[in-house]
């Protein structure tokens, strides 16, 4: 498994995306070099022409003429060349997060089921949107800052070392200290942010608690006993904020006065370097001319920006790396087992499913299911049953290969459904669960999600079946009507209706219920269970059993408890046995 | 904003004064390019050294009291910002303890909690950005402009020129991409939604083998992303080379003029470097201007939701009575109607229903029959729409509600218990309860082993009760309710996630309850209610069947469906 969780090894692979883009990098870096060396020559040339402006009739016209149109020329191109850049950085930076994306989220459904019950879905949305997002504004920050900040410093030193050494030096030693105090107030200021957030995660939480359950604070009468202990922690975060953002905000000024006192030493040693003009003090060579100490001054200005910029940009930066490792985690994840090389299309002829001594756990200490075995001949009808969380939907999970089995196997017609392609294991089941999941697409597209070739006569008639054309042709757009996130709000029992008809249309030889009905409402429910006995006609039935006339009828009953099939028989034998079943039946009716 | 002025009461000085200083620091910067010009002139032109000394110290100490000018602003400002959020908080929160339940019904707690945390802090942000920035920008850009002016008129003329155009391009750049970052906003949402469905449609996606075509989809709703992104990008990266260009051909403009003019005799060289640097604080200011108008224009929308909320006038019961007028019938209602606000047909329609003291009276029903709108009747937590409802013979509304809810007990079909102790959260029922009376009321609610298993009444509950089962906290919840030993007791289907033979015992022992009490219990589980004195039948919001087990199963067809379906057939042996 390849692991990605060292710093240089999640940089590596990030290089890897950007490595579909090389050619492109050599040309972004040149622009950078190019514009970067452009904007510092300016100020030069500026100084340049200031130097012809002497004073009264001793202004060279011509010669400042000639240096503002070289000067105009390079401006254009700076601008043209910083165009160019950007949009190759935003390419580069834009496709990245997309390939990374599409990478994510094709695993996400090679992903054992495993995987997507044990994260919480936020956590997986979070790494495919947010992650990726600030991973790409870590990108282009990277890309357009670090490189050109790095050169505009060295640039900067360079050229004024060239203009004057003495100058230069002092600028070089002065500035660190915008960083040093910047750096300091900022670890500093780390506690009172860390006291803010405290504060105000308690606050928020708070909010959450009791506004969320407003009702029941109500039906209390808590009011002002929530206000009371609202506005503690509210006193308490207005506290911490101001500390927090006071201090912080600090920094600017606190630099700004160094970047002051840095610009005053220029025009310091500059000035008095300039007054030792050889053309007054005769013999002496020129030190600096006052072109010069402008073109100075504007780099004195410029010079700790790209200071404060590159470390934001390293912290960006590090959290972009922090980001990525955790997409990357998900891109590496181990998928599903593929299907065998060998594996067989399985054609269902009977429907005959057995259990073989078969063995599960979600967690190898914790054995769930062990040496199960069941035949459900073609046609049977099988319950489950027990009380909730008892590990009813562990079964389906084997069934339908969601999970493998640990020991033993399951085989469909005689077939070991691990020799057969899930995609045909799974189209010889229909199943209608009790998370009445429906795409975010119109109503006849959810029904035909399990035969998208049907027409619009076949869905309707599946529709009809499951009892739910009266009500789909009443709504605004009829078959047309979007559902899902977005779209028409339908009641659980609406829903149902629509997954029993999506399972109605395609008939697939055998089913799986969850006849859980415990949101749905007394007519609805009992449209529901004709419908059910409708398709369970002819077929191999797996039914999570809720209603007694299910389970009276049933052609085997499984009696499950704590992940455990306890019990196994029917309904008759059961009661005679006067185990489990029989005190879960008979407490029904206690009074 | 103008909505929530009176919060900033008490911070006016803040307020003021934090501008005030800021804008002062501003016009020491103004001040500087003057500094350098006459170290040019006088200084160097002059061969002064000690007059460049005093003013590099000018400089040095300018940047001083500048320093001392922007702490002083800065803490003004953070000072009246937070300060002000503080309190907006605070009268959201107590403005939606006042809400009714229709109120926050038709606000959304959703929306209610953004309003106190993210737009309520977006609005301290804004407001201090404001008062630290808002005018010392302009400030600035004009000031550098007036300022030129008065070095050389025909040289101000540029920047006169300059600014609009800068202005245009960086607002021009600003307005065009907000609504495209809408629209990349959009774009994410739309992978954001396909991705969470997928993951919550894992199963039904696998069974019905839609991987490919799910991958296809997510690409497709990827690549518009890209796109939009980039269109945005290309847009957005025109803004540093425009104005470059722009303040760079100012600047050669500038000097140009300033040439002529030194030469004949009008400007010194000083003066010309002097018009260079104002030139070059401009372009700053207006950037920062830009990015700070977006905060403000956010901050500006979050303070006029939060303002929307604070002027919702609440629509609860306003009585004051806190004096029943008989003992003798605990609830009485009377061709009782409820319309939900935005709802086109009644939730309850025409019901009519008596409960004496010591009665249990059930109440069963389908999903959306009516059940819950009918319990949520008797505290006043909805209004009915017509009809009377009466508590110990006085019309609900003509309570006191705080008084009313205190009557009652109430179970809520969502088992909620708060962060806290269990001591705490079974409290709610009654502040001043002994241990003993607790530990009554947990025994009743058939929680004593739920309450021995965490380690007694001091045991944490944490947020939302993760800590505890489903079973667990609707026997805590069924406690929490009995603490105040209530005159009249709701169990809103609050045994679903009890297994049958726990219902049973509780049900026995609230019968078997010191006092006498009226008791209602919602069920959608026929053998939660069939042994009641007195079951309701509702259907789609009316009432079907009223009357006692017996006589229900042998005239009303709807509680004969409900019983056969739970328990099996015609020939059930119930």
């Amino acid at each position: 498994m390849a692991k990605g969780n060292t710093k240089s090894g999640t940089l590596k692979r990030a290089l890897c995306y950007i490595g579909k883009y090389k050619l492109l990098l050599p040309v972004t870096a040149l622009f950078a070099i190019l514009t970067v060396a452009l904007t510092l020559y300016i100020p030069v040339l500026v100084g340049d022409a200031l130097d012809l402006i002497i004073g009264e009739g001793l202004v060279d016209l011509g010669g400042v003429l000639k240096i503002l149109s070289l000067a105009a020329i390079l401006i254009g191109l700076t601008a043209l060349f910083q165009w160019i850049m950007s949009t190759i950085n935003n390419r580069i930076t834009f496709h990245v997060v997309r390939d990374i994306r599409n990478d994510a989220f094709r695993k996400l459904e090679s992903l054992p089921l495993s995987y997507v019950d044990s994260h919480p879905s936020g956590e997986v949305v979070n790494r495919i949107i947010n992650d990726a997002e600030q991973l790409a504004d870590g990108l282009l920050l990277g890309f357009t800052q670090l490189l050109t900040g790095v050169l505009t410093i060295v640039g900067t030193l360079g050229i004024m070392l060239y203009l004057n050494w003495i100058v230069a030096l002092v600028v070089f030693i002065l500035t660190p200290m915008s960083l040093f105090i910047a750096k300091f107030i900022a670890s500093r200021t780390y506690n009172m942010f860390r006291m803010r957030a405290e504060s105000e995660a308690a606050a928020t939480s708070y909010i959450g608690e009791i506004i969320g359950n407003q009702k029941i604070v109500k039906a209390f009468c808590r009011e002002n006993e929530a206000q009371e202990e609202f506005d503690a922690l509210n006193d308490r975060l207005g506290a911490h904020s101001l500390r927090a953002i006071f201090f912080s905000s600090l920094t600017n000024p606190v630099t700004r006065f160094v970047n002051s006192v840095v610009y005053a030493a220029v025009a310091l040693f500059g000035a008095i370097m300039a007054v030792s003009n050889p053309l007054k003090e005769g013999g002496i060579v020129a030190l600096i001319s006052v072109g010069e100490l402008a073109a100075l001054l504007s780099y004195a200005n410029q010079y700790t920006k790209p200071f404060n910029e590159i470390s934001g940009v390293v912290t960006e930066f590090q959290n972009a790396l922090a980001c990525a490792a955790r997409i990357l985690e998900l891109i590496d994840e181990e998928p599903e087992i593929p299907d065998a090389p060998d594996a067989v299309e399985l054609s269902v002829r009977e429907g005959n499913v057995s259990l073989r001594d078969v063995s599960f756990s979600y967690t190898p200490d914790r054995p769930l299911i062990e040496g199960l075995s069941v035949d459900a001949l073609s046609g049977q009808r099988v319950a489950i049953v027990g009380p909730t969380g008892c590990g009813k939907t562990t079964l389906i999970n084997l069934l339908m290969r969601f999970y493998d089995v640990t020991g033993g196997s399951i085989l469909v017609d005689g077939e070991d459904i691990r020799g057969v392609t899930r995609r045909s294991l799974r189209q010889g089941y229909g199943m209608v669960l009790q998370e009445t999941w429906l795409s975010p697409a119109s109503i006849k597209e959810n029904i035909r999600l399990g035969r998208p070739e049907a027409t619009d006569e076949e869905v309707i008639s599946a529709a009809k079946a499951a009892h739910a054309h009266s009500f789909i042709k009443r709504l605004k757009d009829g078959y047309d009507t979007l559902v899902g996130e977005g779209g028409e709000e339908l009641s659980a029992g609406q829903r149902q209706l629509i997954c029993i008809a999506r399972v109605m249309l395609s008939l697939p030889p055998m089913l799986i219920l969850d006849e859980a009905t415990s949101s749905i409402d007394t007519r609805t429910e009992i449209k529901i269970q004709r419908a059910f006995a409708k398709m369970m006609e002819g077929r191999t039935t797996f039914v999570v059993a809720h209603r007694l006339s299910t389970i009276m009828d049933a052609d085997l009953i499984l009696v499950m408890r704590d992940g455990n099939i306890v019990e196994m028989g029917r309904h008759g034998e059961l009661l005679e046995r006067g185990g489990f079943y029989s005190s879960l039946y008979n407490s029904q009716f206690a009074h | 904003m103008t909505r929530l002025i009176r919060y900033l009461r008490g911070y006016i000085k803040e307020s003021v004064l934090g501008p005030l200083f800021k804008l002062c620091e501003a016009s020491l910067e103004l001040i500087v390019p003057l500094i350098i010009a006459a170290i040019v002139d006088r200084g160097i032109g002059g061969a002064d050294r000690p007059y460049i000394l005093r003013m590099c110290l000018l400089l040095v100490l300018m940047g001083g009291v500048g320093l001392a000018f922007s702490v002083t602003a800065q803490y003004f400002s953070a000072k009246a910002s937070v300060g002000f959020v503080s309190r907006v908080r605070s009268a959201l929160f107590s403005k939606v303890q006042s809400l009714s339940y229709s109120d926050i019904d038709r606000l959304g707690t959703g929306t209610v909690i953004t309003r106190m945390t993210a737009d309520a802090s977006r609005v301290q942000n804004g407001l201090n950005l404001t008062l630290r920035l808002l005018l010392r920008s302009p400030f600035v850009v004009f000031g550098a402009m007036i300022m030129a002016f008065t070095i050389d008129v025909k040289s101000a003329l540029t920047f006169a020129a300059v600014i609009p155009l800068l202005s245009l391009v960086v607002f021009g750049i600003m307005l065009i991409t907000m609504p495209m970052h809408k629209s990349v906003q959009r774009s994410t949402d739309g992978i954001l939604s396909t991705t969470r469905e997928n993951l919550e449609g894992a199963r039904v996606i696998r069974a019905f083998r839609r991987e490919n075509a799910e991958i296809l989809e997510f690409s497709e709703k990827n690549d518009t992303l890209t796109q939009v992104q980039k269109r945005v990008g290309r847009i957005s990266a025109l803004l540093n080379p425009l104005t470059y260009v722009l303040i760079n051909f100012a600047i050669l403009i500038l000097i140009d003029t300033g040439a002529v003019q030194v030469n004949l005799g009008n400007l010194s060289q000083g003066q010309v470097l002097a018009l260079y640097n104002y030139m070059s604080q401009i372009l700053v200011e207006l950037i920062k201007l830009a990015n700070l108008i977006i905060s403000i224009s956010k901050a500006l929308a979050s303070a006029s939701r939060i303002a929307d909320l604070l002027e919702i006038e609440s629509t609860e019961p306003s009585g004051t009575s806190c004096e029943p007028l008989s003992s003798e019938v605990a609830l009485e209602m009377s061709g009782v109607s409820v319309r939900y606000a935005g709802a086109r047909e009644p939730a309850l329609e025409g019901v009519s229903l008596s409960a004496l003291p010591g009665e249990t009276i059930g109440i069963i029903g389908g999903t959306g029959s009516g059940k819950s709108t009918l319990i949520n009747l008797i505290p006043a937590f909805y209004p009915a729409e017509r009809g009377e409802v009466r508590v110990f013979g006085r019309e609900v509304s003509e309570y006191n509600p705080a008084y009313l809810r205190g009557m009652i007990g109430i179970c809520p079909q969502r088992a909620v218990l708060f962060r806290g102790s269990i001591r705490d959260n079974l409290r709610w029922g009654n502040e001043s309860a002994s241990d003993e009376e607790l530990y009554e009321a947990i025994t009743t609610a058939q929680a004593l082993d739920v309450v021995n298993a965490k380690g007694g009444l001091d045991a944490m509950i944490e947020e939302g009760g993760r800590n505890l089962s489903g079973g667990q906290r609707q026997r805590l919840t069924i406690a929490r309710a009995l603490v105040g030993n209530p005159r009249i007791l709701i169990l809103d289907d609050a045994a679903s996630a009890l297994d049958f033979a726990t219902d049973a015992a509780l049900r026995r022992a609230i019968r078997d309850m010191r006092g006498e009490r009226t008791v209602f219990i919602v069920s959608q589980r026929a053998s939660s209610v069939m042994h009641a004195d007195k079951i309701l039948v509702l259907d789609d919001g009316a009432v079907v069947g009223y009357g006692q087990h017996d006589s229900l199963l042998l005239d009303c067809p709807v509680y004969r469906e409900i019983y056969e379906t739970q328990f099996g057939g015609g020939d059930g042996n119930g």
